[in-house]
């Protein structure tokens, strides 16, 4: 358990990166919602390495090919949350504005959930109950 | 001497701020992380991410062109074909291991080594194909033509070619060996 401070710390980016995604649609120079659809790939990141873990037994140091096929589906999850919000710019559905909101807004929380990995969800006894 | 004193007492004072002020900074640890996993096992980890990176953009590329270019005339859509081959050789390439091809795996598999080979040849050649297919669609269906709008051709090259260089670096960037 690696302290609450952590877990402050954590929520905190967490809250600063939605308010940048917020900011980027609820301006008064933006007013468009579209952004929001990155939140399904917020939502979508940590599963494939959740799946990965639950399925492998073994977690020692050695290569893991579910693990490896794990991170190309994140990194693909991560790629496509920055891909959406240019799209969305270049065909003029938002703004360019509200695009690199969205896109500070992806960095901040991918940092957070890799923060969250990196803290709590690292070690041999990964089980639910760690909380 | 009063004087002297003082002066000791303010100079004691100043490195009491000092520790005191040091200590605020020292909490910070910058090499201090537990990154003592070989590189071994980290070029792993970045072949996989580079490998995502570069197979996720050439869709996106796609997608791109097919937003902005949504008619018939200036972006044909039977062209989405050869990302779509390309993918599927991608799949075949990354489902049979090299150590199957070579023989020493532990299990035989379902198809046995001949049927790697087979399997992991007939992916190969789908992956040229569709990179030779993707440059042939770019010179032969945007630029000898002259068409006005060029973009959807070269997106479909870079799809290809972000794929192919994907699945590459999937297959070839990771090593087999589990015993360092």
């Amino acid at each position: 358990m690696a302290g609450i401070k952590a877990l402050v710390g954590l929520s905190f980016s967490g809250a600063i990166g939605l308010t940048f995604l917020l900011l980027g649609c609820a301006l008064e120079q933006y007013g468009v919602y579209w952004p929001l659809f990155v939140l399904i790939f917020y939502v979508l990141s940590p599963i494939p390495t959740f799946i990965s873990r639950r399925l492998s037994d073994d977690s020692d140091a050695t290569s893991n090919a579910s693990r490896e096929l794990a991170y190309f589906f994140t990194t693909g999850i991560v790629v496509s949350a920055f891909g959406l919000p240019i799209i969305l710019a270049r065909v003029a559905l938002i703004q360019w504005g509200a695009c690199g909101l969205v896109m500070a807004g992806n960095a901040v929380i991918f940092l957070t959930i890799l923060g969250f990995f990196l803290v709590f969800g690292g070690g041999d006894d990964f089980s639910w109950e760690q909380w | 001497m009063h004087m002297e004193q003082s002066m000791g007492v303010h100079n004691e004072h100043q490195k009491e701020k000092l520790r005191t002020m040091s200590g605020f900074l020292e909490s910070i640890r910058c090499g201090d992380c537990e990154c003592n996993v070989d590189w071994g096992e980290r070029r792993n980890t970045i072949a996989s991410i580079g490998a995502g990176v570069l197979f996720f953009t050439g869709w996106w590329i796609i997608i791109d062109a097919a937003v902005k270019y949504p008619d018939e005339a200036t972006f044909h859509h039977a062209y989405h074909t050869c990302g779509v081959i390309a993918t599927v050789a991608f799949l075949m390439i990354n489902a049979v291991s090299n150590g199957q091809v070579r023989g020493d795996s532990y299990s035989e598999g379902c198809i046995g080594q001949t049927g790697g080979r087979v399997w992991l040849f007939i992916g190969f050649m789908l992956a040229f194909g569709s990179l030779i297919a993707s440059m042939w669609i770019l010179f032969g269906g945007f630029v000898v033509p002259k068409k006005p709008v060029v973009y959807p051709g070269i997106a479909v090259f870079f799809q290809n070619a972000f794929i192919f260089f994907g699945g590459l670096v999937f297959k070839f960037g990771r090593t087999e060996d589990l015993w360092q």
